[in-house]
């Protein structure tokens, strides 16, 4: 019995020391400079008390990009969700090219979000712009230059690049339905689309509390894609709570305040990531 | 048993991944925290001027194999990006001996790490106000690294072809009534022969906080401030011509390919409106400085010859000027040792002041210098002699800029981004920026 201890100890050390230094330590000291004036140049902190959250509430730059980044994270989990288990079933059908296919589309999940920006940028601002004059289509000119191609153009990146990731988590989980549930469905005389409905689909729910979760978190973070394609204009109005903070700490110098909208946000973001979890667990079936 | 060898194999390669990861890092941070012990002085840089840095590099190789007891690394880092590293920097273990700061906003911000230049050679050859902006209390705390200047660059070919003279053009309506007649002639496909992809006078680089924010907005808070630390001092900003302002910004927008709907400006960045715009001919006429020179003349030398310099108008009250300042300072870490300290003020006096120094200022980094002792060196650089020629016949309006709160360009540009996009009047977008700069002055 000791020995497993120990063994359970030394195993977990080399995590839980990296997890200590990179994520908990500094989200510690982060929490105590959300109560200072510290400019994130020199030594000498001042403590304010609650007065950078007191300055939050007046502050509609903030809001606003947290209004956006919340109606922006619920188009996009739908999006990635939706487009990454469509992959999924499209793949798991035994269909010529399958195994290329599921490459193809796990792809841009290796490039790196800054690269995917720019090069989406060059996409939607100069061949879209390109297409759109020599075919005389004026909706596809002058993409990014306002909030609402801007959150378009940030919804597909998004999607492009973690739909196929989501679509890995769903072929493991589709390909674990046992074949005999399939048969049995097919001797009772199921059609495909009640197979679909009634038996992939809730057996498929525990990958979705997966999916989701990652989802939500990874579209309410999303910093690098952001800053890439729009950097937050046309007038602010695709920046996003992440960028919002970066601006905040790094381009005006307060990084005090920073904080404090950064601890806001994270308590917003555990408070969603924590509810769905609970929700999507009651809806799960085991097998 | 096959999974386990696997697992040995995977656990073996993840183990030799931590460590050469350590390992790396610890022979870069390795070279700077040997600085000051033993004989060899090492002097870290670390600056944001892309363009240079090449040229820099081999400056410091030549100064090295000259002084032997001295090692200097230069890192750089451009854009907007620079201001974020730089913090890290100064916070981690080994902070750099040399770096580089914009003005009274960025001094104040860093005033625990500035060591005084005052007793330096250089100084007494610095040219008049060259140091205004770094000096606090008497004391200097900056280099100045160069002058320039920015103004409505244009080509001068396609002026030519179009019968416009172009030295002319000294004021407001004389170069509105000109940039309508190139218009007009682009349309009616009179060039096109000469100038196949030419589609209108002018790109307005809307998207970069920096353009619009820090060097339009500056022709009109010159007049209003005179200097950087004037601004700096100011607890609002009147906008006193904020009319004329509206009239430049109207100006360098109304001949763009994007007149019919402004809000098209938006996602024009300056890749665009340099390197696909002026560069390849499909514009006449940009609002930039002599910088860009490195990337024009990557796409063609020839066309980097036939630029030129228009004033930048502010109506009705300076119309023949353009907007000529320091941008950046030579600042020494006031925390390094003294052996690396005077290691670092050696160097960059060599590099301004001795006679081979003199000579890579202009020639290789292209620099103008903020220096009166820099006779019978002639500028190679059109853009650059440009900008000499407007500051031998006094033609200069000042840059404040640095004297603005810290990120309150990003508001202002924001605010002439939804002015463009029709979301925002002028008299909102004034107000706005107001309201803004007192708001950021009282934090």
């Amino acid at each position: 019995m000791r020995r497993k201890q120990t063994g359970f100890w030394l195993f977990i050390l080399p995590a839980l020391f990296a997890f200590v230094l990179v994520v908990l330590v500094p989200a510690v000291k982060g929490f105590y400079y959300s109560f200072t004036d510290w400019n994130g140049i020199g030594k000498n902190a001042v403590f304010v008390g609650i007065s950078n959250y007191g300055k939050l509430l007046s502050d509609s730059r903030f809001w606003n990009s947290f209004l956006f980044t919340f109606v922006f994270a619920i188009c996009s989990v739908i999006c990635i969700n939706a487009v990454g288990f469509g992959l999924a079933v499209l793949v798991t059908n035994k269909i010529k090219g399958a195994n290329l296919a599921r490459t193809v589309f796990f792809m841009p999940n290796l490039i790196g979000g800054i690269l995917l920006g720019f090069t989406w940028q060059f996409i939607f601002v100069s061949i879209f712009e390109a297409i759109g004059k020599n075919t005389g289509m004026i909706w596809l000119q002058g993409w990014l230059s306002d909030q609402k191609t801007g959150f378009i153009g940030m919804l597909i990146v998004l999607t492009w690049q973690l739909a196929g990731y989501m679509m890995i988590i769903y072929i493991a989980q589709l390909e674990s339905i046992p074949e005999s549930y399939l048969e049995a469905a097919k001797i009772d005389g199921a059609t495909a689309f009640q197979t679909f409905l009634k038996i992939k689909l809730p057996l498929v729910a525990p990958a979705f509390t997966i999916g989701l979760f990652l989802s939500i978190s990874d579209s309410f973070k999303m910093f690098d894609q952001n800053l890439s394609l729009t950097a937050g204009g046309p007038a602010n109005s695709t920046e996003m709570i992440a960028l919002n903070i970066y601006n905040t700490a790094f381009k005006e110098s307060k990084l005090g305040q920073a904080q404090a909208k950064a601890v806001v946000f994270l308590i917003v973001v555990v408070v969603i990531s924590v509810t769905q979890l609970i929700l999507s667990k009651r809806k799960e079936v085991e097998m | 048993m096959k999974k386990k060898v696997v697992g040995c194999i995977l656990t073996a390669m993840m183990i030799t991944g931590m460590f050469t990861g350590c390992r790396n890092s610890g022979s870069q941070s390795g070279d700077g925290t040997n600085s000051g012990s033993g004989d060899q002085v090492v002097v870290d840089i670390f600056q944001n001027k892309n363009e240079i840095s090449d040229a820099l590099q081999a400056a410091i190789e030549q100064y090295e194999s000259e002084n032997p007891g001295v090692t200097i690394h230069l890192e750089t880092v451009g854009g907007s990006d620079y201001a974020s590293s730089l913090k890290a920097k100064m916070l981690g273990n080994d902070p750099v001996e040399i770096f580089t700061l914009g003005g009274p906003d960025d001094i104040a911000s860093y005033q625990e790490y500035l060591e005084p230049l005052t007793g330096e050679e250089w100084v007494s050859h610095v040219t008049a106000g060259g140091c205004d902006n770094v000096t606090v209390d008497g004391q200097v705390y900056g280099m100045p690294i160069a002058v320039e200047g920015y103004g409505l660059i244009y080509n001068k070919k396609i002026f030519e072809a179009a019968g416009i003279d172009a030295s002319t053009l000294t004021s407001y309506d004389a170069m509105d009534k000109a940039f309508a007649d190139l218009q007009s002639q682009i349309d009616a496909g009179t060039l096109a022969d000469q100038f196949p992809v030419l589609e209108a006078v002018e790109e307005y680089a809307a998207k970069e906080s920096w353009i619009v924010g820090l060097h339009t907005n500056n022709v009109a808070l010159s007049q209003e401030f005179g200097s950087a630390a004037k601004a700096f001092e100011s607890q609002t900003v009147n906008y006193t011509y904020g009319d004329a302002l509206k009239d430049l910004i109207d100006l360098e927008t109304r001949y763009t390919s994007s007149r019919d709907n402004l809000s098209l400006l938006n996602s024009v960045d300056y890749a665009t409106q340099v390197g696909g715009g002026l560069a390849i001919e499909r514009v006449a006429v940009i609002q930039q400085g002599n910088w860009i020179s490195p990337e024009i003349s990557n796409v063609s030398e020839d066309l980097l010859q036939d630029l030129g310099i228009l004033p930048i108008p502010l109506k009705g009250v300076v119309e023949d000027s353009i907007a000529v300042g320091v941008s950046n300072y030579w600042c020494v870490n006031s925390k390094s040792s003294e052996a690396e300290k005077t290691a670092a003020k050696a160097f960059l006096n060599w590099l301004y002041q001795s006679d081979e120094g003199k000579n890579i200022v202009i020639n290789e980094l292209s620099l103008i210098p903020a220096f009166d002792n820099y006779d019978g060196i002639e500028i190679s650089d059109p853009l650059s002699a440009e900008v000499m020629r407007y500051m031998d016949a006094g033609k200069t309006i000042p840059w404040v800029f640095s004297g603005q709160p810290s990120g309150w360009d990003s508001n202002v540009a924001a605010n002439v981004q939804a002015y463009l996009a029709g979301s925002m009047t002028w008299e909102q977008v004034i107000a706005q920026n107001k309201s803004d700069w007192e708001a950021m002055r009282q934090q």
